[in-house]
């Protein structure tokens, strides 16, 4: 069978998605837009409904725009083979570990069940923690027996450190960070079990989303949380691209924001010379994922990284959408919601200058 | 069925909730009312605070084990205020119980620890070095012995070479590697301990007098693992005797939860508008008398119970109450495999009962094995709980089929047969099974066709597949075909007939479509040709009966032959396990292709298997 005929059902979907991407021109148009228009032309019914509060309709968008993300996430990976169909859910999988942290920050701060429980995602059965393990955690009274309960899971090894650090330090900071590590790890190790024709637009996209990570992690933790270098470079996920694990431990050496800056490998050098902060750094490496998702999306053969690749930048389209949205129902000044959604350039009042 | 819609004060909900479970008659309807005025959850705090208790009294019940369904004396109102009570009770007790479960967990890991050691002593014993140094910090020499995850491995041995350090791993057990670190004291020994903790580094202490001998050694740490067992026993006995004068009250609370549980069942069809609360259900037509004299009786106050007939719009949400015999309870569960019946549809348990112990029978005929099957599914009654009348049922058929066929666990010479061996007559066999196909099939296409005219979808009936149009059809074509057979002509009345009906459902399939003429002309003789070979196909299709009755006999035959190849032991040896091969391998073959008769050429052609249980509003009663 060839390529082309192996996943065409799946090929054709991708293709036919991809034309709801968003064109980065379109972008400022939809930022002037009023917000009952966006509600209508995007089905935010949540964002016109004036009885709730600002919060709750914010959080209503939200909710929304990830059922979509992942309502196409699960079209996408019904034609696909187990491996495949695995990489890609557990890369939805990230929305669920959201709900882990959002029950251990509830717990860690006393809030009650209701208010717990309203900031959770709605996710689809597969992508959900199982029935039984979210039962228990929701259970959990306070930090150390939802520790307890998740030691029991599949989280055992990072739920028993995390307990002990938290025992002794009282934040949930190692236990976030675990988790997020182990999620990018996970990744890492499905795409390179492929040995076919996926693998390498898959090493492609996600060692780009891998840079990405890293350099911003790498960043934020040195100069933002002031952690040693040895500290910082436990934390982050060597790529299999530009930030390699010895790439890695030279720059968490460097002392300055310039400093790892002037040594990143090219292209990151040409791209993020004359960064200024960690928000300009965001946004060009940001962009720079978004354009090997899309060489991914439109040149490659690869029918589970293209569909990965779709999802990504899909994901990307529906945050600058929920960006405008919040944007609105908050009634931030159009000048915020033009950095949020990377149309205007941010000053000094938007750019978390400490980071610099 | 009929929907009952009941008002009662909000106060009197709990007494209302435990008449309704009481009489176990009422399936609640979760669709708000009409009235946008009803708009109020009064029972929502209500299952908040219960799930929180029993959540708690789930957790105490781990270390405090009590009976799960005690029997409830007195069937007594609970209110809020006495839940909530309740809750705040089982969250100090469970505060309590939880540090003793934190200590129990404590020695847990302490133990964990010294296995651990155990481990890095055995280890450590083939070393030629003097551990007894590491006691104590050099001035010089930073170092670490220690567990750490296997899978944090790799990206902390980048982290200590960044804070100078070096790492070695003397061990590799389970999840964790036991390694050394090692680097010069100075001021990267604080950025270390950060990288440690969040690598879940579990320093090791290297026990005392190391540089003693290794048998003295692991003596103090089976001496450790002794007093930690100790610990844990004592542990246990204080929680014992802590626990006993709270065990009566647990079970108390065991029991008002079990009496709670019916208002926290209603709560999602529960709506109120201040003093007033609205619910409504479904409730057999037989018991609606007695649920109305049942509420009259409990409740304090005054309350309006309107009953009416589902709406023609409602039959999708009526519940459909499940055959109770115990005889067709097992095939129910067959049946409710593909779905269970709409309200007003025809409950197929009944039928698919009785054709499918008779086309097992007929394929599986056989006395001794059929008693094997019946006597196998006696002995694990227990076992097979409701499940074991289908394997009684199913054994006797093949028995009955066996004195008919005159077979005894394949031999055919033992017992007379009353009508026939198989194959002695194959082609008779064939004829058979083709007739009990047709009259399966019609029977199938009736049913469809009742279903449908019960809910006055008059095109369905007519028109739709395996409708009036289609029956004709299919009757037809069996007359013309069986007429060939005898008098080696269709007929002209058949042939009128397939033509006309034929005709007419390709009139109605034109009629229905919205597409471009050639479309509708292709759809047209796709259809057709599809109806004319879909029933020539599906009665083919029953000639499996009339194949596994011969399949059967021929596979005795092959065990003979193969067993009268042995000698006397051989003989008998081959004939019993050939006998079990038999039974288990062609039993459940049969029954598969059974249940796929069933399934794919009855059910798919009059039971839509789109309705849901009556599941009534009840509490357990211990």
């Amino acid at each position: 069978m060839t390529l082309a005929a192996e996943h065409a059902y799946l090929n054709t979907r991708v293709s036919v998605m991809a034309t709801r991407l968003l064109e980065p021109t379109a972008i400022g148009p939809l930022s002037r837009l009023p917000l009952s228009d966006l509600a209508e032309r995007f089905r935010l019914s949540a964002i016109l409904d004036e009885q709730h509060s600002a919060r709750a309709r914010s959080r209503a968008v939200e909710q929304s725009l990830i059922q979509v993300l992942l309502a196409e996430l699960l079209i996408l990976v019904r034609p696909m083979h187990t491996a495949e169909r695995r990489l890609v859910l557990d890369w939805g999988g990230k929305y669920a570990l959201f709900n882990l942290k959002t029950l251990i920050r509830g717990k860690l701060h006393n809030l009650d069940q209701k208010e717990i429980r309203d900031n959770l995602f709605e996710l689809p059965e597969q992508m959900r923690l199982s029935e039984q393990v979210s039962a228990d955690l929701f259970r959990a009274e306070n930090v150390l027996e939802l520790l307890r309960q998740l030691e029991a899971g599949a989280h055992r090894t990072i739920a028993r450190q995390a307990r002990e650090i938290y025992e002794q330090q009282r934040e949930p900071f190692e236990l976030e960070a675990a988790i997020d590590q182990r999620y990018y790890a996970g990744l890492i190790r499905q795409a390179m079990a492929f040995t076919d024709h996926h693998l390498d637009p898959l090493k492609r996209l996600i060692g780009a989303e891998l840079d990405r990570i890293n350099l911003l992690w790498l960043l934020r933790f040195r100069f933002s949380y002031m952690l040693s270098p040895s500290e910082t470079f436990y934390h982050l996920v060597p790529s299999m691209r530009l930030l390699t694990r010895d790439r890695l431990l030279q720059l968490v050496n460097l002392e300055s924001f310039q400093g790892v800056i002037d040594a990143l490998p090219p292209p990151l050098d040409q791209l993020l010379a004359d960064s200024r902060n960690i928000v300009d750094v965001q946004k060009r490496i940001g962009r720079y994922a978004a354009g090997e998702a899309y060489r991914v999306l439109h040149r490659t053969q690869s029918a589970v990284a293209r569909a990965l690749a779709y999802l990504i930048l899909r994901e990307r389209d529906l945050l600058f959408l929920f960006a405008l949205a919040q944007g609105q129902i908050l009634n931030l000044p159009a000048a915020a919601i033009e950095i949020a959604v990377e149309l205007a350039e941010p000053g000094c009042h938007w750019a978390g200058t400490q980071a610099a | 069925m009929k929907h009952v819609r009941l008002l009662v004060l909000t106060e009197d909900l709990p007494q209302a909730s435990l008449a309704l479970a009481d009489m176990e008659s009422f399936h609640p309807d979760t669709r708000p009312p009409a009235e946008s005025r009803l708009d109020g959850l009064p029972a929502r705090e209500y299952r908040e605070v219960f799930t929180q208790a029993s959540a708690r009294l789930e957790k105490i019940a781990k270390l405090i084990p009590n009976e799960e369904t005690p029997y409830i004396e007195e069937v007594r109102v609970v209110d809020f205020a006495e839940l909530q009570g309740l809750n705040d009770w089982l969250g100090k007790v469970w505060n309590e119980t939880s540090s003793y479960e934190e200590d129990l967990r404590r020695l847990e890991d302490e133990e964990r620890l010294v296995k651990e050691q155990q481990a890095a002593l055995a280890n450590f014993a083939d070393l030629n070095i003097d551990l007894g140094m590491l006691h104590s910090k050099m001035r010089f020499l930073d170092f670490y012995v220690g567990l750490v995850p296997r899978e944090n491995l790799r990206q902390l041995q980048g982290a200590v070479g960044l804070a100078d350090h070096i790492l070695h791993v003397y061990m590799q057990e389970g999840e964790n590697a036991h390694v050394v670190i090692v680097g010069p004291t100075g001021s990267k020994e604080a950025q270390l301990s950060a990288v440690l903790d969040a690598a879940g580094f579990q320093n090791l202490p290297i026990p005392q007098g190391l540089d003693r001998n290794p048998a003295e050694l692991g003596r103090d740490l089976d001496a450790q693992r002794l007093a930690i067992a100790a610990q844990r026993k004592t542990l246990q006995e204080t929680l014992k005797r802590w626990s006993e004068p709270f065990e009566g009250p647990l079970l108390e609370a065991r029991r008002t939860l079990m009496l709670a549980e019916p208002l926290v069942g209603l709560d999602p069809s529960i709506r109120s508008a201040g003093y007033l609360a609205y619910l409504a259900g479904w409730v057999p037509a037989r018991s609606v008398e007695r649920l109305g004299a049942r509420l009259r009786e409990s409740l304090n106050h005054p309350f309006q119970m309107t009953v009416r007939n589902p709406a023609a719009e409602e039959r999708a949400l009526v519940p459909t109450v499940p055959a109770e015999s115990w005889v067709l309870t097992p095939f129910a569960m067959l049946v409710r495999q593909y779905g269970v019946p709409e309200y007003g549809e025809v409950d197929p348990t009944p039928l698919f009962a009785v054709t499918f112990i008779l086309m097992f029978g007929s394929m599986f005929g056989d006395i001794g094995q059929g008693a094997v099957i019946a006597l196998a599914a006696w002995l694990l009654r227990r076992k097979l709980g409701r499940f074991w009348p289908f394997g009684l049922m199913a054994g006797l058929s093949s028995m009955v089929f066996g004195v008919l066929f005159g077979s005894l666990f394949g031999v055919e010479h033992l017992l007379p047969a009353l009508w026939m061996s198989p194959l002695s007559d194959p082609l008779l066999m064939m004829r058979i099974a083709l007739g009990w196909g047709v009259v399966f099939l019609t029977l199938a296409c009736l049913l469809g066709i009742y279903n449908r005219l019960v809910i006055r979808n008059w095109s369905g009936a007519v028109f739709g597949h395996h409708g009036i149009i289609n029956l004709i059809f299919y009757l037809a074509l069996i007359t013309g075909g069986f007429n060939i057979a005898n008098a080696g002509a269709f007929g002209a009345v058949p042939a009128g007939l397939v033509i006309a009906t034929l005709a007419a459902l390709a009139w109605h399939s034109w009629r229905r479509q919205q597409a471009p003429a050639g479309e509708k002309v292709l759809v047209v003789v796709i259809e057709t040709l599809e109806t004319l070979i879909g029933y020539v196909s599906n009665t083919l299709s029953f000639l499996r009966v009339a194949a596994f009755s011969l399949n059967h006999v021929a596979l005795s035959i092959a065990i003979f032959t193969l067993a009268d190849m042995m000698g006397a032991f051989g003989h008998v040896v081959t004939v019993i396990l050939g006998n079990l091969f038999v039974i288990v391998l062609e039993g459940g073959i049969v029954m598969i292709q059974v249940m796929r008769l069933q399934y794919f050429e009855g059910f798919s052609r009059y039971f839509s298997g789109n309705g849901h249980e009556f599941a009534p509003l009840r509490y357990r009663r211990g």
